[in-house]
């Protein structure tokens, strides 16, 4: 894996800055103002990705803010001008989901990822604008997306690994009904400058824990344990070097103005007296194209490319991770040509050890 | 086993793993273990019904695949993944 690629296999795009929840830990600066992306933004993209469409699979990924605060006339108007090739997935706190937005999915199948931390006393970091409690308003439209029988993927923040959590948030999971989840530990970046550090062990026991909890019901797809497992099928078979990506995957953001933030989409919003505003263009005025073909020269960028490959030359996880993520090198240490974060330490490093320590420990009986 | 905090130097090739890295020794060494629990996953995948085929077929699924990565293109992929 070397440089960034000038294709991206998807988009994120910023309907609105506007989510009508105010969680503790969020990253998103703005997130009060309702600032709407105008249509000609996504016309823009969709132009844009048009040809890639035709040569592989691709998707939009509609985040926000909440995207459903958007509106479904405005999302609708948004999404016209894609072609039928391009999937449409939407990333939601759930609380707006009824009926007619059900309708909404079905009409433009798009594919629904929920945010949900786990039984209702672990969502205390979910509010409202008023800082209530928002889990009743998550779960009220979880449950209608199930009695409409629209499969939905989950994503879960954890805050504090601790023993038994692992085990009750598959539990809870299983119950919920959803075909795959990512687990999400914490970030130390945008507007939460909470520390995301953790003691070793603990970290590495959550893993472990929830290797075992999914072993008994592997019903779930569970992102974290598949590509963990990847990666070690990969090692035994002697092609962990086939593992990785030939180039980092872009991931433009395309916020609510038309500007693009490639790699992190955390980034996007924020300015550094180094860095400027981490924008690489803006679709209204340059083809998406050419900003992806340009990356390398946007001066953060260019510095990450060589923190990429730090890590490369001092990180023996390497092959597993690909590098630590932009958003979580600047937001941890200022910098881009750093090496390794909390974040590397928790989802990745104590994730494998995790997985590696539950193997270790559950070797088959001989008989 | 404590997780590896003593990188090797580099052999300054850069393939996309540091030669005979440790992890890759730490793998190995819970390979029997690593082997059952594969075999398990790979079941369980199939109970799934994830091969990119009947992805294909039917789309009806929320996401994914054993090579999601590489096919299915959301913040369920690994890498530089969005949260």
């Amino acid at each position: 894996m070397k440089g960034v690629s000038a294709t991206p296999s998807y988009v994120v795009m910023q309907p609105t800055t506007l989510c009508n929840l105010d969680c503790a830990y969020c990253y998103l600066p703005f997130r009060k103002d309702d600032k709407r992306m105008p249509v000609a933004v996504s016309a823009a993209v969709a132009e844009a990705v048009a040809p890639w469409s035709r040569t592989q699979r691709f998707s939009i990924v509609w985040h926000g803010g909440e995207p459903l605060a958007a509106g479904r006339d405005h999302l609708a108007a948004l999404f016209a001008p894609f072609g039928p090739a391009v999937e449409h997935h939407i990333q939601t706190n759930a609380t707006l989901i009824d009926d007619a937005w059900c309708d909404f999915f079905q009409a433009h199948d798009v594919r629904v990822s929920v945010s949900v931390d786990g039984p209702e006393h672990r969502n205390g970091e979910r509010v409202t604008r008023g800082h209530r409690p928002a889990y009743d308003r998550i779960a009220r439209g979880i449950r209608v997306l199930r009695r409409r029988d629209i499969p939905f993927s989950a994503l879960c923040v954890v805050g504090r690994p601790e023993p038994g959590l692992a085990t009750e948030l598959y539990d809870y999971f299983l119950d919920l009904g959803c075909e795959v989840l990512g687990i999400n530990v914490e970030e130390q970046e945008g507007v939460n400058e909470r520390t995301n550090r953790h003691p070793a062990a603990d970290v590495t026991a959550f893993w472990s824990e929830l290797v075992a909890a999914w072993r008994r019901d592997p019903r779930i797809h569970l992102r974290e344990i598949e590509w963990s497992l990847r990666y070690a099928a990969a090692v035994l078979d002697g092609n962990a070097d086939a593992v990785l990506p030939r180039r980092l995957d872009p991931i433009p953001t395309v916020a609510h103005d038309g500007s693009v933030v490639l790699l992190s989409p955390e980034l996007a919003g924020f300015h550094d007296p180094r860095y400027g505003d981490f924008t690489s263009g803006n679709v209204l005025t340059t083809p998406l194209a050419q900003i992806l073909a340009g990356a390398a020269g946007t001066p953060w960028i260019a510095e990450f490319l060589e923190g990429v490959e730090a890590c490369r030359r001092t990180c023996p996880y390497f092959g597993f991770c690909g590098g630590a993520h932009a958003a979580n090198r600047y937001f941890e240490h200022g910098r881009f040509d750093v090496t390794e974060t909390d974040h590397c330490r928790n989802s990745k490093i104590r994730l494998l050890e995790g997985v590696l320590d539950h193997a270790r420990d559950h070797e088959p009986t001989a008989v | 086993m404590p997780e590896i905090t003593s990188p090797p130097q580099s052999d300054g090739v850069q393939p996309d793993r540091v030669a005979d890295d440790p992890v890759t020794a730490r793998v190995r060494d819970a390979g029997s273990g690593l082997t059952a629990l594969l075999a398990e996953a790979e079941a369980a995948r199939h109970q799934r019904a994830e091969s990119a085929q009947e992805e294909a077929q039917d789309g009806g699924t929320a996401v994914c695949a054993w090579n999601h990565f590489e096919n299915i293109p959301t913040f369920y992929n690994w890498n530089n993944r969005p949260r």
